[in-house]
């Protein structure tokens, strides 16, 4: 049996201090053998289980100290000792930026998440999220078209689960497309569950895998701006993309930018804080502005969401006329319906 | 000895929103004094013999001191429900002691409770078991008198009480004159007006909308936006009662002893709103021996208001999709079968998640939580609803405004043309199309029909949202004053009043 059975039987019954003071003071067979038969768990058959595991889960396992292993976690005190890896850990020898927000995202925040994983994976740079809802999936989502389309960076992730176990599962097919052209990693062996404990402490490994880490958009408290923290503790710079003070949704990342952290319009802010040339990002082509009743619906909406109600109050037009003009918006890309509401894509002024 | 040891008087006792006649035989014999009532009486009617006797006494007339046996006849055997029942016996024990004549009981019907001071006293279903008895005459108490004479075949005559009664069937003295019918208008003042509501422009549209089309519709928002409001002021522009629509209105609302107006008749659109505790039997019907008319008969003509969409039972909201389908709710049980009708417009009310907020920005759910409470709604029942419109709650500058909305008035009118529009061309409101007859009735010109074609090529739109989508439009059409081809804007405006209800 080889050391990633044992590594991976040490993950499993113990946890991720016990596991870093025991891993880096020995071998994982040491290891396991000083657990042996301390508890009911640490059953003598268990590295053989575990190696049938990770057979099952198709992943590979690296441990502090031990083969492949990623250099820019040996200095973190608080590293995982042990990862669980789908994919290749060769993307973390790129540039890497961590892209994180809210699951409660707006459209328009999905969509500038989406839209900055793209443009970093085309300036090679791995994007870096946890594949949660929201603006995790749209940052990954954006990077793996980008990938596909042939761009050089690649997105990595960092859940908070076992490997097999996918979650959310509306997410299996990116998850997939993740570590097939990146990789994804967890600090828990095949079959852990998404408990709400495992999140904060993903947001740890998430923060020490990013050269700069940008909030997309974040409440003013929750699970990225543990991120936050963590990347603060590690002086790793954060930066936030701005958004309207009456969105609750971007609450957090506006506090962000109150304390100092620089703003992030695009993926060229986010390039030039990595130092690097930012005239890769092809710049997209400023849409002329809808004119007439179009031009007027739109600029209705201020940069946020409204109801049928609120486009008819602001623009004065009856039900058809207000009707015609959001149907004509939609069609072209300026706004997206979502249940009985609209909300802008693109702000006003761009 | 008495010369008649049994009589046979006709009365009715209720079953669903029909009457069902009853004989109440009558068989007073020899043996020990004794009294009993069978041909299954229900709790209530077995209590009449406590009631009877008390009123015959309190009235100076005599009780039989020997064996009585009431025996209840009716065609259809069901249990007989309700205390209606009592003067048709008070009666027979009259005639078999020889204060009335035999022929009292061939020639009258009698429906009342009996009070303990020998008052006559109104039962519940006065219009339809008036309705049901085949007698030249039909004796009621004086609550009852008007609502009686509804639906009644035959000669209505009302006392105060028992002494009073049996003076008048001797002849000793005239049946008092007939109550004078109140106004009918009375019943139209105190009305909520659409005047009250500031702002909300697109909700109001949706309102009248499904007052002209009779679609259903859905209200989303936050608490306070004035869900409950608006959705109370739709039946104020529905048209008035037509003179079938009221009848039946009113039979079903008599059958469940629900208050009527000082005129008798039903003449505006009921609204039922029942709190979202409401029990399977409250909403459909029955529960009771009698069935008792639910929620969604008690509608009939006019509004069910269920707000709190995501409170109720789910299996109270999908029993209302057979009635919803019908416009009848046939309710089945071991004993017995009823029919009632269900036509009525459904108007519901939600919070868009739980938080309240719901618009993408101020909503503080996750995906998740915002999922399951929508899940609580089947896509079936969802489906029903051709409208369904975010309320926003009114800013400031409205709130503020002096300028009263629009009143129902208006709206009304414009209600009342557009119906006749529909009616006039396809014989139905526009909500009760049938698909075959749409490109027919509500013809597309180019333009709507590229923008409904690229809806479902988007599979933004299902098949029977199609039907839907253009049913609607054909309203807005009626609206808008173009009663020939649907144009465009028609259509864009009834998918823009189509949201869909999950955030994408």
């Amino acid at each position: 049996m080889d050391d990633a059975a044992f590594a991976a039987a040490v993950a499993e019954v113990a946890g991720p201090r016990q596991r870093l003071a025991l891993l880096t003071r020995s071998s994982p067979r040491e290891a396991w053998e000083s657990l042996a038969g301390s508890g009911p768990r640490c059953d003598p058959s268990l590295p053989e289980r575990m190696a049938a595991r990770l057979d099952d889960a198709r992943c590979n396992v690296v441990w502090t100290g031990g083969p492949g292993y990623p250099s820019l976690l040996d200095d973190d005190p608080h590293r995982p000792a042990v990862l669980f890896v789908r994919g290749s850990l060769g993307v973390l020898e790129s540039r890497r930026v961590g892209l994180v927000g809210t699951r409660a995202a707006t459209a328009a925040g999905r969509a500038t998440a989406s839209l900055l994983g793209d443009g970093l994976a085309r300036a090679d740079v791995t994007v870096v999220s946890g594949l949660a809802r929201g603006i995790d999936g749209a940052a990954h989502r954006g990077a793996v078209m980008a990938a596909r389309d042939g761009a050089p960076g690649r997105p990595f992730a960092v859940v908070a689960c076992g490997l097999d176990v996918v979650y959310p599962r509306e997410h299996a097919a990116l998850y997939d497309e993740v570590a097939a052209l990146g990789a994804v990693v967890s600090e828990w062996a095949p079959g852990t569950p998404p408990d709400a404990f495992r999140f904060p402490l993903r947001n740890r490994i998430l923060a020490a895998a990013c050269e700069v880490l940008v909030v997309v958009e974040s409440r003013e408290a929750g699970g990225s701006m543990i991120t936050v923290e963590e990347a603060a503790i590690r002086s790793i710079p954060v930066m936030a993309v701005p958004g309207s003070p009456r969105n609750a949704s971007s609450v957090g990342a506006n506090l962000l930018l109150q304390q100092g952290c620089a703003p992030v319009m695009g993926a060229d802010d986010v390039l030039v804080a990595l130092g690097l040339d930012h005239r890769l990002v092809a710049c997209a082509a400023p849409r002329p502005r809808p004119g007439g009743d179009d031009g007027v619906v739109l600029a209705a909406f201020d940069g946020g969401s409204l109801g049928l109600d609120g486009v008819m109050l602001a623009t004065g037009f009856d039900l058809p006329r207000a009707a015609l003009a959001l149907g004509r918006l939609e069609a072209l890309g300026w706004i997206l319906r979502s249940g009985p509401w609209w909300e802008v894509l693109v702000a006003a002024g761009s | 000895m008495v010369a008649v040891a049994f009589v046979s008087v006709r009365s009715a006792t209720l079953l669903g929103i029909h009457g069902e006649p009853v004989d109440v035989e009558v068989h007073v014999g020899g043996g020990l004094p004794g009294f009993s009532i069978v041909g299954q009486p229900d709790e209530a009617c077995r209590e009449s013999r406590d009631r009877v006797r008390a009123a015959l006494l309190s009235s100076g007339l005599p009780w039989p001191n020997r064996r009585v046996t009431i025996n209840l006849a009716a065609p259809m055997p069901h249990r007989k429900g309700g205390s209606g029942l009592d003067v048709a016996i008070a009666v027979g024990l009259l005639v078999v002691q020889d204060v009335l004549p035999p022929g009292v009981a061939e020639s009258h019907a009698f429906i009342a409770e009996l009070g303990l001071d020998g008052a006559l006293r109104g039962v519940a279903g006065a219009v339809p078991l008036a309705a049901a008895v085949g007698a030249p005459r039909v004796v009621v108490s004086r609550t009852d008198e008007r609502q009686a004479r509804i639906a009644a075949r035959c000669d209505v005559r009302a006392a105060a009480d028992l002494g009073e009664m049996v003076r008048c069937l001797r002849g000793d003295e005239p049946w008092p004159a007939p109550a004078i019918a109140a106004d009918d208008a009375a019943d139209l003042h105190d009305q909520p007006d659409l005047s009250d509501v500031r702002g909300q422009p697109a909700a109001r549209t949706a309102l009248e909308v499904a007052a002209a089309g009779g679609h259903h519709l859905l209200l989303v928002g936050p608490p306070g936006a004035g869900k409950s409001m608006l959705a109370r002021r739709l039946a104020t522009v529905l048209p008035r009662l037509t003179g079938d629509e009221a009848v039946v209105t009113t039979v079903v609302h008599s059958a469940a002893r629900e208050p009527l107006p000082p005129g008798g008749l039903v003449m505006r659109p009921p609204l039922r709103s029942p709190h979202h505790s409401a029990s399977l039997a409250a909403m459909v019907g029955g529960g009771t021996a009698a069935m008792r008319p639910g929620e969604v008969s008690l509608a009939t003509n006019g509004v069910l208001f269920l707000d709190e969409l995501g409170e109720f039972a789910p299996s109270v909201l999908d029993a209302l999709r057979q009635p919803l389908e019908d416009g009848v709710v046939r309710l089945a049980r071991a004993r017995t079968s009823v029919v009632m009708p269900a036509r009525f417009l459904l108007v519901a009310a939600t919070n868009p998640c739980p938080c309240g907020e719901g618009s993408p920005g101020s909503c503080r759910c996750d995906d998740r939580a915002r999922q399951r409470y929508l899940r609580r709604f089947s896509g079936p029942l969802l489906d029903r609803f051709d409208l369904r419109v975010a309320v926003s709650r009114p800013g400031a500058v409205e709130l503020l405004s002096r300028e009263d909305g629009e009143p129902s008035s208006a709206v009304a009118s414009r209600v009342a043309a557009a119906r006749a529009t529909a009616v006039g061309r396809a014989g139905v409101l526009n909500g009760a199309l049938a698909p075959a007859v749409l490109d027919a009735v509500a013809p597309l010109d180019a333009a709507a029909t590229g923008v409904l074609r690229r809806e479902l090529e988007a599979g933004a739109l299902s098949a029977r949202g199609y039907h839907r989508v253009r049913r609607v439009a054909r309203t807005i059409a009626d609206l808008d004053g173009v009663p020939e081809t649907v144009g465009e804007r028609h259509v864009v405006a009834a998918l823009a009043l189509r949201a869909p209800v999950h955030r994408g």
